[in-house]
């Protein structure tokens, strides 16, 4: 717990309710995000994910609930200066040059004319968009406009940026450049939050996730913990040998699927990983790899956000 | 504060610089001095100078009096000539005379003239009562002489006459001729500026909808602020615009009143100068810029709203801007009304309520402060007009920052009044 009193989180939401006439978008949520994170915000479409970034970036006021940015309490004009936002529903003036766009858009964010012109061409020439000052948005390709709606979201060094679908409709060169630059901002000390339905993005990208559903949160912890959390105790064994069915006993495992040379096995209760090695080595396999199956978030997500009978036990049975 | 200059600036230098702002503000002038100058050349092409033969049988006439009149109307010339009436009939075109007028010898100075221009084709009246006129300057000349009315005598007659002037003698400054000339056209200035430039503010709001760019910038900047600039800098074009027009017909027209006749251009500066003793012109320019501005902000707040709810769709906005174009169109049908009675109760209270004060307000006042209209009304509709856009203002704040980001079916007035209401 010591190494928390170091560094305060940069944000902290308690107890953040938002009502609308017909639902409750977000129905009492509190997270904390420490500085540095790539923290993923996940949950299905309608599950009050944007109504709570709406909320941290100062568009909508929270019905009941604190914000707190940075150790105080958020104040939507002047911390927006230190948050960088890029919406799901996102574009650009069509007409208006580039070069001109991104430096209105900083301006607006609070940097100096001249800070804002240097910062732009700093990154135009990283990414390689030095060409494009005086071309319009509406002549860019969709994925070069994606590559611009970032760079006009990160221009002014935020402290949190928060990315809502960010690599929607992107190809896979531009979606990994966009990867890089996420992993620079945040070894620079930026926070990111990431805002997805996209499950097998969020486990390459965050360390931390948090699941939203129905406008309540369902799961908060480090991607390895929450997988842990959710195992099932499933392993999948290679062998050089064949496998017969005396190989198979009864008592340690069961069986969930098996070829000639793999098996994938649940273990029982009680056993353990090298109870199983003991016997497979016992009845003279030769095991060529052992390996945990870890559930996916996507499968975790589904279980989680079904309304199924089995679903609703098994969130009984988690909870 | 910055950040709503940085609006400003931004939305008036986008606008200002596209080539239709140019293309418009530049055409309107130039089909102004199109108009003028093309409708003069057609005028002086196709009339030309009117030749008639005088056959004069009586001896009433006399080449000296035609030429002076002559002279002094050079769009017809009369020519005393001595020819039969059938050979001038026959051969008037080789003569170069496009008609004949025949005197005959039984005439006699007291019981006038019926004469009668024959011409080979039918001419306009323009043409025939020009002749009309110089032939009764010369026949008065006869008339006079005959009588023996001397110069003298014939300047007492024209000098004493009655003339009338309604005076209001609380403001003996007033003049009514005046007052509703201007009255009219300050109403009806207001009107354009207010219709033409409140829709050009409803589009202007739909570009955040239009190009989902919205959220960008209402997570920098408050809503109230983005609309506020785009208000403001809209604003600044359409005053950009109008001062460029009125501009140009001013030079426009003191270049062609240079051109054009000495006299005419001497009464028109007499006539100006006529109005400019006769009403308060600070007071006047002073109201139409207070009432100009309020107006604009007070409607101009309400297309703002209207344009933030709607999605992207023309048809919807101008659907739900009805009423208020309503509104707007119902001023300028009532004006006439206003301007006949401008103390009437429909002047009164329609110079003080908001929706209609721009437009009543400006009409009545040049029939004078205080006469027409007493300092406390005119305080009272300025006052209102100022509480008015504040809550425009307000209400379409509220509105837009709702409105702005909502993407679905088309709301209603009802449902954008629920918007409003809630924080």
């Amino acid at each position: 717990m010591l190494h928390k009193l170091h560094t305060m989180p940069i944000l902290e939401l308690q107890n953040l309710r938002k009502y609308f006439a017909t639902q409750k978008a977000v129905d009492d949520i509190s997270l904390t995000i420490e500085k540095g994170q790539i923290f993923g915000l996940l949950g299905p479409n309608g599950a009050g994910k944007t109504t709570l970034i709406r909320m941290i970036t100062g568009i909508f006021y929270p019905d009941q609930g604190e914000i707190i940015f940075d150790g105080k309490k958020f104040d939507p004009l002047n911390d927006i200066v230190h948050i960088g936002y890029m919406p799901e529903e996102r574009g650009l003036y069509k007409k208006m040059k580039i070069g001109e766009q991104a430096l209105y858009l900083a301006q607006l964010k609070g940097l100096s004319k001249h800070d804002a012109t240097t910062k732009i061409k700093e990154w135009f020439t990283r990414l390689d968009m030095d060409s494009w000052w005086n071309k319009k948005v509406e002549d860019l390709s969709k994925g070069m406009s994606q590559k611009l709606q970032f760079v006009t979201t990160v221009l002014h060094n935020p402290k949190l940026i928060i990315l809502d679908e960010p690599f929607s409709g992107l190809d896979p060169v531009n979606a990994n450049l966009i990867k890089d630059e996420i992993y620079n901002l945040a070894k620079g000390g930026a926070t990111i939050i990431f805002s997805t339905h996209r499950m097998e993005q969020v486990e390459e990208i965050c360390d931390h996730i948090a699941l939203v559903n129905k406008g309540q949160k369902m799961l908060d912890g480090t991607v390895k913990d929450i997988k842990h959390n959710y195992k099932e105790n499933l392993f999948r064994v290679s062998f050089s040998n064949k496998l017969m069915a005396e190989h198979l006993a009864i008592h340690l495992f069961q069986v969930k699927e098996k070829n000639e040379h793999e098996v994938v096995i649940k273990l029982d209760p009680g056993y353990t990983n090298n109870d199983v090695l003991e016997y497979f080595i016992h009845k003279g396999l030769h095991i060529e790899s052992f390996n945990e199956i870890l559930p996916s978030l996507n499968d975790i997500f589904i279980r989680l956000v079904e309304d199924t009978p089995a679903a609703r036990q098994f969130q009984q049975i988690t909870a | 504060m910055n950040k709503i200059l940085l609006i400003i600036q931004r939305e008036y230098l986008t606008r200002v610089r596209k080539k239709t702002f140019i293309i418009s503000t530049i055409l309107f002038p130039l089909l102004y001095l199109g108009l003028i100058f093309g409708s003069t050349y057609i005028a002086s092409s196709t009339s030309s100078v009117l030749r008639v033969a005088v056959i004069d049988s009586s001896g009433y006439f006399d080449k000296g009096k035609i030429e002076r009149e002559n002279l002094k109307d050079s769009s017809n010339i009369l020519s005393l000539v001595n020819y039969s009436a059938d050979s001038v009939k026959a051969n008037y075109k080789a003569l170069g005379y496009d008609g004949f007028i025949v005197v005959s010898p039984e005439s006699n100075w007291e019981a006038g003239l019926k004469l009668s221009l024959q011409t080979g084709r039918t001419l306009g009246i323009e043409s025939s009562s020009g002749v009309q006129r110089k032939l009764n300057n010369i026949w008065d000349g006869i008339k006079n002489e005959k009588l023996g009315i001397t110069d003298s005598i014939k300047t007492k007659l024209e000098e004493s006459t009655v003339t009338l002037r309604q005076q209001n003698f609380n403001d003996t400054t007033a003049n009514s001729g005046v007052a509703t000339g201007i009255g009219y056209a300050a109403g009806f200035l207001i009107y354009i500026i207010l219709l033409l430039y409140g829709s050009q503010v409803m589009m202007g709001v739909m570009e955040e909808k239009t190009n989902r760019i919205a959220e960008v910038i209402v997570s920098s900047v408050k809503p109230f602020q983005l609309m506020l600039g785009k208000i403001i800098g809209i604003g600044l074009v359409a005053l950009t615009q109008f001062f460029i027009w009125v501009l140009c017909m001013f030079l426009i027209y003191n270049f062609t009143s240079s051109l054009g006749n000495g006299v005419t251009a001497n009464n028109v500066i007499g006539g100006v100068q006529a109005i400019f003793t006769s009403i308060d012109v600070p007071l006047i320019l002073g109201c139409f810029a207070f009432y100009l501005l309020g107006g604009f902000f007070f409607y101009s707040s309400l297309y703002a709203a209207i344009g933030s709810a709607v999605n992207e769709d023309m048809r919807e906005a101008q659907s739900l801007s009805f009423p208020i174009t309503m509104i707007v169109i119902l001023s300028i049908v009532l004006l006439p009304g206003v301007i006949k009675d401008p103390s009437s109760p429909l002047a009164v209270w329609g110079s003080i309520i908001p929706f209609s004060s721009p437009i009543f307000m400006m009409a009545r006042i040049p029939f004078g402060v205080p006469g027409t209209v007493p300092w406390w009304q005119l305080g009272l509709s300025m006052v209102s007009l100022i509480i008015g856009f504040i809550f425009t203002t307000w209400f379409a704040g509220k509105i837009y920052r709702t409105g702005i980001l909502m993407y679905g079916k088309k709301p209603t007035w009802k449902e954008m009044i629920k918007w409003a209401i809630k924080r």
